[in-house]
């Protein structure tokens, strides 16, 4: 079963992400910080990373630097409220393998996260 | 989101008058032999709602009312509004409600304007694939596309009908209510499963739709009182600009004057400044309250009141002995020569009357018109005071010029002659003040 990590400081998306990507057939773990998430990322090494980028603390694209360091081949895709070029630019230095901004259209995100994750099961499979 | 106490108490008052109509029939009424009663009661509240949304400055307040009300009554799974937003082009969550996990959040989605379950309300072929209730409803989708003979009829309709099905697994949608008005399309509601299990009544349809045209109705009172605002702000900047140019215009034309004549180099800003000066002091004369923007236009005056010297020859205007009789005439023709060439201006009104006015005494022996007390304007009487300190405060060619205490001295002495009196106290007023000290 192909793991997805969703990191978001709002407890309505990580709890709506959830539902929306077991209903979906992956399994799902949720952090509401840039330090939670990090934490389990180090411990259940998610196959995906879904990070908002805009979060007190620890933001995305911190997250995202910590976790390259961890992983570098790790799957991160950033979510964002900031229609920025200088962030998007900043997150593909570091590694991010996708971004969507916020208000998200909803199929692109079930597309984005699902053909990686049908990518990544058929990796696991050779 | 902020909102005034009235506001919020006009929104508790809807909401339990509402809710307070909408729950007396519904418990003691559980049978279905009540449902048409209950659907008139629908209609009482939805018209009492109706009467007050007019007063709600903000709709979004209105619409998640709806949302919560609808909540409420019909209990569903989950409730979610999207709005049309221009800048988007697409249509944003911006209420929802309902179980964790089947709530979405809010701002976190949005449908664009092309999306098929908004094409559904907004293409006139795809009609037929909403109910003749006018809602976009899950179980009549399904049905379609397990017919068929209405698949071989329609082959157009068939992606569509899968588009649509999918879009609507996506939200996790069993209904879909539009809110159009004028023929657009506002937003949709989106209800979900309701909990019991059972679909919705054509009743519950009926009051979605009521609810939702209504709010469509605020939607629309609200966005045309702001581009009502966003025009008034418009005209608001355009009667700045030109002011400004106007304003603008006359302080370019004194510069004028005051190039032509280099001993009274910025004589035209300083009586400008004294005027403005003596008007703050006059406040309270029952005159200035008659006279309709009286600052600006003794402002504009004031700037302009020199303005005729542009028809008085050089050689007199910067002789520097003593003016002969002939020349002295000469220079008196300055008023009326100033009020002549800004007479085509019609936009001036008033304001010429300082220009034409400036010279005239109180007693009467001034010029052009040799006007006495109040038959001179008040511009022109403000100007002279303005004027004659101006001229004994700095050097002419004749005579030097005298300390201001010496100048003050000598207008109050030609106080009820040359001056009025009550223009002489307010120029005192404001002398006590020190306005004119850094001026001189």
């Amino acid at each position: 079963m192909v793991k997805i990590l969703i990191v978001d400081d709002e407890l309505d998306v990580c709890r709506f992400a959830k539902s929306f990507f077991e209903a979906r057939g992956l399994a799902v773990l949720t952090a509401s910080s840039g330090q939670e998430g990090l934490r389990i990322f180090a411990e259940h090494r998610p196959d995906i990373v879904l990070i908002d980028v805009k979060m007190e603390g620890m933001d995305g694209v911190a997250l995202l630097k910590e976790i390259k360091k961890i992983d570098k081949n790790a799957e991160a895709i950033m979510v964002s409220a900031i229609e920025d070029m200088d962030v998007i630019e900043e997150a593909k230095r570091h590694g991010a393998k996708g971004y969507i901004t916020k208000p998200l259209v909803l199929e692109e995100l079930e597309k984005t996260v699902i053909e990686k994750a049908k990518w990544i099961q058929a990796q696991k499979k050779t | 989101m902020d909102t005034g106490p009235k506001e919020n108490l006009d929104w508790e008052n809807l909401q339990g008058k509402f809710l307070e109509k909408v729950t007396n029939h519904q418990h003691p009424h559980p049978d279905s032999s009540n449902k048409a009663h209950r659907g008139l009661d629908y209609q009482a509240a939805l018209e009492e709602a109706s009467k007050s949304m007019i007063r709600f400055k903000k709709p979004e307040h209105l619409i998640k009312r709806i949302a919560l009300i609808i909540a409420k009554e019909v209990r569903v799974t989950h409730t979610a509004v999207l709005l049309y937003k221009e800048k988007k082009n697409s249509y944003v969550l911006i209420d929802s409600k309902g179980q964790e996990g089947k709530k979405i959040p809010v701002g976190y989605i949005r449908l664009p304007a092309d999306n098929s379950l908004i094409n559904v309300f907004t293409e006139r072929a795809l009609i037929p694939l909403l109910g003749e209730s006018g809602a976009l409803i899950c179980n009549v989708i399904e049905k379609l596309m397990a017919d068929r003979k209405f698949l071989v009829e329609n082959p157009n309709l068939v992606d569509k009908l899968s588009g649509i099905k999918a879009q609507m697994e996506l939200l996790q949608a069993d209904i879909c209510v539009p809110s159009y008005f004028k023929k657009k399309l506002l937003g949709i509601l989106i209800l979900g499963n309701k909990l019991s299990g059972k679909g919705f009544t054509r009743e519950e349809i009926g009051f979605f739709l009521t609810l939702a045209n209504d709010a469509a109705m605020a939607i629309s009172n609200a966005q045309l009182i702001e581009n009502l605002q966003c025009k008034v702000k418009e005209i608001e900047t355009l009667y700045e600009k030109s002011h400004r140019l106007f304003i603008h215009t006359s302080i370019a034309l004194a510069a004028a004057i005051d190039a032509r004549d280099p001993y009274t180099h910025g004589h035209t800003e300083r009586v400008t400044a004294y005027c403005l000066a003596i008007a703050e002091e006059m406040e309270d004369s029952p005159e200035v309250a008659r006279f309709l923007n009286f600052k600006e236009s003794l402002h504009i005056s004031a700037l302009l009141h020199d303005i005729g010297k542009i028809g008085i020859p050089d050689s007199i205007l910067n002789k520097k002995s003593k003016l002969t009789p002939e020349e002295f005439e000469k220079i008196k023709e300055h008023p009326v020569i100033g009020a002549t060439i800004l007479y085509p201006i019609k936009e001036l009104g008033s304001i010429l009357t300082g220009v034409r006015f400036h010279q005239e005494k109180h007693d009467g022996t001034g010029y052009p018109d040799g006007l006495k007390g109040k038959e001179i304007p008040l511009l022109g009487r403000i100007i002279a005071v303005a004027d004659a300190f101006d001229a004994i405060t700095t050097n002419r060619p004749y005579r030097t010029k005298k300390s201001i205490e010496e100048a003050v001295f000598e207008i109050k002495r030609c106080s009820g002659t040359q001056f009025d009196p009550e223009i002489v106290a307010a120029f005192l007023k404001a002398y006590e003040k020190r306005k004119f000290f850094n001026l001189i």
